[in-house]
């Protein structure tokens, strides 16, 4: 029995001087391995004398247990002091930038594009789209301007030749659809349109969003409610709206729909010419003229209109004011939105 | 259209305060879109008149309005000429009466010609014309904003004949206007003119010889209609336009002419004597008001109200339009100053109009349900723009034009499909003549602007349509994404090594792995304005798609950017054959569960030889372990020979039923390996 309480003695000063994992681990293989000294007085137990083997057996064993709870709780404090150390040198000067490439934006035109795009679709209007360079035929004859009419001079249009023109708004894309298609209709057709006409409010190119809505008992009133949701959602749904008489030969009755003045709520301003109106829209029920165009029932169908410029919307709404910067493509400009 | 509120009140007692009358107005369609009150006292409305209300491009019309709106009575000046007047000794003979359906005059002798009273200077220039100091001119300008018909003087004593005859030029013509300018006319155009000359375009302008002077004592004043169409050409064809022309193509009224003769006459009197004469009146095919059938329940319907009839027909009423109850209907006769109402719709417009819009009630349409989804090629389109900006490149909007130089300065060479291009008409500069045939001059100029501005890193795309001319149709238009690529070699917190080539390419991977684009390949590119050995077709499933590549060194030197050999890298794809690639619809594959086995082979080969061929080859041995090969290493100098370089790439084995042992795939890596050296002719520098 002496020979395990000194073993026991032995194991706690040799422990004792143990600092690190290391050292535990040559311990605990000279203790506890398989070739170990409590592996050792096991194998031979045959040789202690009948009578004295259950308590030598059962010393040797809680000194085994004893000397391996004892090694883990010595590894748990090593690890835990090892961990700590880790943490307390690895340091990274967490305040040096991270590495990444910003992402590049959308163009605000094309961001407020689609906000527009998306708040038609979930009205359950379809996207169409058409050629930007058009016969003068979809541009303005099936859309009620014959040429040697006055209306012609409220779009400065480019030629290409007498009969083809760039697209002066997106509505001969209505048209296309019109020819191919019969009622009930509810589609917009985004994209860029041509005007020879350059100043602060004015590019020879910009966007618009045009949308035709049309089918059985289809009224002014339908035109008014899917207008009025649309800037609610495009501006915000305390936004105040106002419909106008105005004149389109394409529409009639014609409306222009202005919004309170984002800028001056309406209190007058220079933006708002001191009106406390913005227009944002020319809107109206379809004229029947365009309908016989093409060849749709004017006494069965009705439809409305609308359309807008994108850029407009697009200054109104992060307060630009030269339409211009717009396509300068400056990266400091871009890369505000 | 200037309006004065002061000159307004001529016409009708408004006691309403010139913001609400403007607003008044604005409401009934005639948008005031400024009021200048830095005239005397007074107000000065500007009036946005629509193209379909010519009737309001006076005083008088406006005044209309304001009645209308506030129902007020119209109070009119006198234009009755007492007495008995001698006879005129003008006759007036139309020869086109389709062109000019209604011709008066009055010769009124003995006129003293000066300057015009204070009151009357003080309303034309309130109203932006300037007083000429000649009182008959003056006066035929004060009429034509008061009334909105134009009228026009001649010296009476320059005619020759005593007649004054409308008619078509017939042949080509010349005259001096009272510009002073000399115009050549066509055959077409309307004249008018007397027993040998032209006296003046009919309702455009006068002429010189016939013209009012300080020394004129007789004139032969002059109010008739136009066909609008007819002024419309003569004014186009002319680059003509005047007060005059500007209202008679948009149509005057015909019955009203004689009242504004007559208004004009005795203001004439009343400024510089004279003795009137009386009116010739030319009248040929006398107006008859249109009958209009409108449906009393279709204009509830159209505009979703309910009004009765007695309203709706009183608004009409209001605003001069003779009405007729029929029961289920009612007819509707405008009068000549409302030639732009000619169907049930525009009667329909009228009673919206005065019964304001503010009044429908806005209500969400009764509608079948549609899909309301984005459709195919709008997804796509966002998706690839969506990718493309998340890596790195800001997106850019450039105008759709490009200047006659741009192919030039990249080399287009002649027969490329890029130079078939559409010229404006009518640019408004030189240099945005042409429509667009490629996106990548533009970009330079954009990648130019922003380097000028001291941007060191520059990643630009765009997504645009180009034009490409056709014969006898439409153009094709095609859609595009084109951008542009610069990093100045600057030194960087966090080093990224690879080359601005890769930079980009890996880009446009990560678009076609995102749209899950397979069989993309690129291959040497023919583009002149790239960098021969930096440059790339890219192409799906053989298909041409784009470029991409570094721009020639003579077009980088030509920026000017004194940097030395900059590498701009450009590209363009080819949206159409993208989204035309698409796949309709993916399928799952089954998720690998067993454990794999990486191993690594390098290998020496001969420089010429492309990675893509290396990983063809391996790609090519058969074996249904291989599940991944990627190339991890490219590396030439040190202990490589010169003209050789080192490839190494990792291979994953794995098999999709078991676990692989050690040696199975050692056995089958061996073999790879020597296929491999023996394919390539290569030698093994390391394996694992």
């Amino acid at each position: 029995m002496d020979d395990l309480f000194s073993l026991k003695k032995a194991f706690l000063e040799e422990i004792g001087s143990v600092d690190d994992l290391a050292g535990l681990q040559l311990v605990r293989t000279k203790y506890s391995g398989k070739k170990g000294l409590i592996r050792a007085r096991l194998r031979d137990l045959s040789s202690i004398p009948p009578d004295k083997r259950p308590l030598y057996g059962s010393t040797l064993n809680d000194i085994k247990n004893f000397i391996e709870e004892t090694i883990r709780n010595r590894e748990l404090i090593f690890k835990t002091r090892e961990k700590e150390q880790r943490l307390e040198t690895e340091k990274l000067d967490i305040t040096l930038p991270g590495n990444f490439t910003p992402f590049g934006r959308r163009h605000p035109v094309n961001q407020i594009l689609s906000e527009i795009k998306d708040i038609f679709v979930s009205m359950g209007f379809s996207i169409e789209d058409g050629p930007e360079v058009e016969n003068d035929y979809y541009n303005f004859e099936a859309l009620n301007i014959p040429k040697d009419h006055p209306a012609r001079d409220m779009q400065d249009t480019f030629y290409i030749s007498d009969d083809i023109v760039l697209r002066t708004h997106t509505s001969p894309v209505q048209v296309r659809v019109m020819e191919k298609r019969d009622p009930p209709l509810k589609i917009i057709s985004p994209g860029k349109v041509y005007r020879c006409d350059s100043d602060v409010s004015h590019t020879a190119m910009f966007h618009q969003v045009e949308g035709l809505m049309v089918d059985t008992g289809i009224s002014f009133s339908d035109l008014k409610g899917v207008l009025e949701l649309f800037i609610h959602s495009l501006f915000g749904a305390d936004t105040p709206v106002r419909f106008r008489p105005s004149y389109f030969p394409f529409t009639e009755p014609s409306a222009e729909i202005d919004i309170g003045c984002i800028f001056c709520s309406g209190s007058g301003c220079g933006v708002c010419k001191t009106t406390g109106w913005i227009e944002i829209l020319g809107a109206g029920l379809v004229n029947p003229k365009v309908f016989e165009m093409v060849g749709y029932n004017t006494s069965e169908y009705s439809g409305f209109a609308f359309g807008m410029g994108v850029e407009r919307i697009t200054m109104l709404r992060y307060s630009i004011d030269d339409i211009r910067l717009l396509y300068e493509n400056d990266a400091r400009f871009l890369n505000q939105f | 259209m200037r309006v004065s509120f002061e000159w307004l009140k001529d016409f009708v007692s408004i006691s309403a305060t010139p913001e609400e009358v403007s607003h008044s107005l604005t409401m009934a369609g005639l948008e005031v879109e400024g009021i200048d009150t830095s005239v005397g006292g007074d107000s000065v409305f500007e009036v946005n008149v629509t193209p379909n209300r010519p009737d309001c491009l006076s005083i008088l019309g406006i005044a209309r309005e304001v009645a209308a709106a506030y129902r007020l009575p119209l109070e009119m000046p006198g234009d009755d000429i007492q007495g008995d007047l001698p006879a005129s000794d003008i006759r007036v003979e139309i020869l086109n009466p389709e062109l000019c359906h209604r011709y008066t005059g009055r010769l009124i002798k003995g006129v003293t010609i000066s300057g015009s009273p204070e009151w009357l200077k003080n309303r034309l220039e309130k109203c932006g014309i300037r007083s000429l100091n000649n009182n008959i001119v003056d006066i035929t300008n004060y009429v034509l904003l008061e009334m909105g018909h134009p009228l026009h003087a001649f010296d009476a004593d320059k005619l020759s004949g005593s007649v004054i005859k409308v008619s078509k030029a017939g042949k080509k013509r010349s005259i001096t206007t009272l510009d002073g300018i000399e115009r050549e006319l066509s055959g077409d155009s309307l004249l008018i003119m007397d027993a040998k000359k032209t006296l003046a375009l009919a309702g455009v302008m006068g002429g010189e010889d016939s013209s009012v002077t300080s020394g004129t004592r007789n004139i032969f004043l002059e109010s008739a209609f136009f066909a609008p169409v007819s002024v419309r050409r003569t004014s186009k064809e002319l680059g003509l336009r005047t007060e005059s022309s500007y209202r008679f193509e948009r149509g005057t009224d015909i019955e009203f002419l004689e009242n504004a003769l007559n208004r004009a006459a005795l203001l004439i009197r009343e400024t510089g004597g004279g003795i009137i004469h009386e009116i010739v009146d030319v009248y040929p095919e006398k107006f008859k008001p249109a009958t209009i059938e409108v449906n009393y329940a279709r204009v509830n319907a159209l505009l979703g109200v309910k009004l009765e009839k007695g309203e709706m027909l009183k608004s009409l009423e209001r605003i001069g339009i003779v009405v007729e109850d029929r029961g289920e209907v009612f007819h509707a006769f405008p009068p000549a100053f409302r030639r732009d109402i000619t169907g049930h719709i525009d009667i329909v417009e009228e009673i919206a109009r005065t019964f304001g819009y503010g009044n429908i009630p806005a209500r969400l349409p009764k509608t079948i349900l549609s899909g309301g989804v984005l459709n195919h090629r709008e997804r796509g389109i966002n998706r690839i723009r969506e990718t493309v900006r998340k890596t790195g490149f800001n997106e850019v909007i450039n105008y759709s034009f490009m200047s006659p130089s741009d192919l030039d300065m990249i080399s287009i060479p002649v027969g490329d499909i890029r130079r078939r291009h559409l010229s404006l008409r009518n640019p408004l500069k030189q240099e945005d003549s042409l429509m667009r045939t490629t996106l990548i001059p533009a970009l330079i100029n954009n990648f130019a602007y922003n380097f000028s501005m001291g941007a060191r890193d520059i990643r630009l795309f765009e997504i645009s349509k180009i034009f490409i001319a056709e014969t006898d149709r439409l153009p094709t238009e095609g859609l595009r994404m084109g951008g542009i690529f610069y990093r100045e070699n600057i030194p960087s917190l966090w080093k990224e090594s690879a080359q601005a080539f890769f930079i980009v390419k890996g880009a446009l991977q990560s678009l076609f792995e995102e749209m899950k684009l397979g069989g993309y390949t690129f291959v040497p590119s023919e583009e002149v304005f790239l960098h021969r050995g930096k440059s790339a077709d890219i192409e799906l499933k053989g298909t041409k798609a784009g470029f991409i590549g570094e721009l020639v060194p003579d077009i980088a030197e030509s920026l000017n950017l004194k940097v030395r050999k900059p590498e701009i890298i450009v590209f363009e794809l080819n949206i159409d054959t993208i989204l035309a690639f698409l796949p309709e619809r993916l399928t799952y594959r089954h998720v690998p569960k067993y454990p794999f086995i990486e191993r690594d082979i390098a290998i020496i080969i001969d420089d010429s030889l492309t990675a893509a061929w290396v990983m063809d080859v391996i790609n090519s041995f058969r074996s249904e372990f291989i599940e991944t090969v990627e190339i991890f290493d490219c590396y030439k100098g040190g202990n490589i020979p010169a003209g050789r370089k080192s490839l190494a790439f990792r291979i994953i084995y794995r098999s999709g039923e078991r676990t692989l042992t050690d040696n199975e795939v050692e056995s089958v890596h061996r073999e790879l390996l020597e296929y491999v050296l023996e394919k390539t002719g290569g030698e093994l520098r390391y394996r694992t």
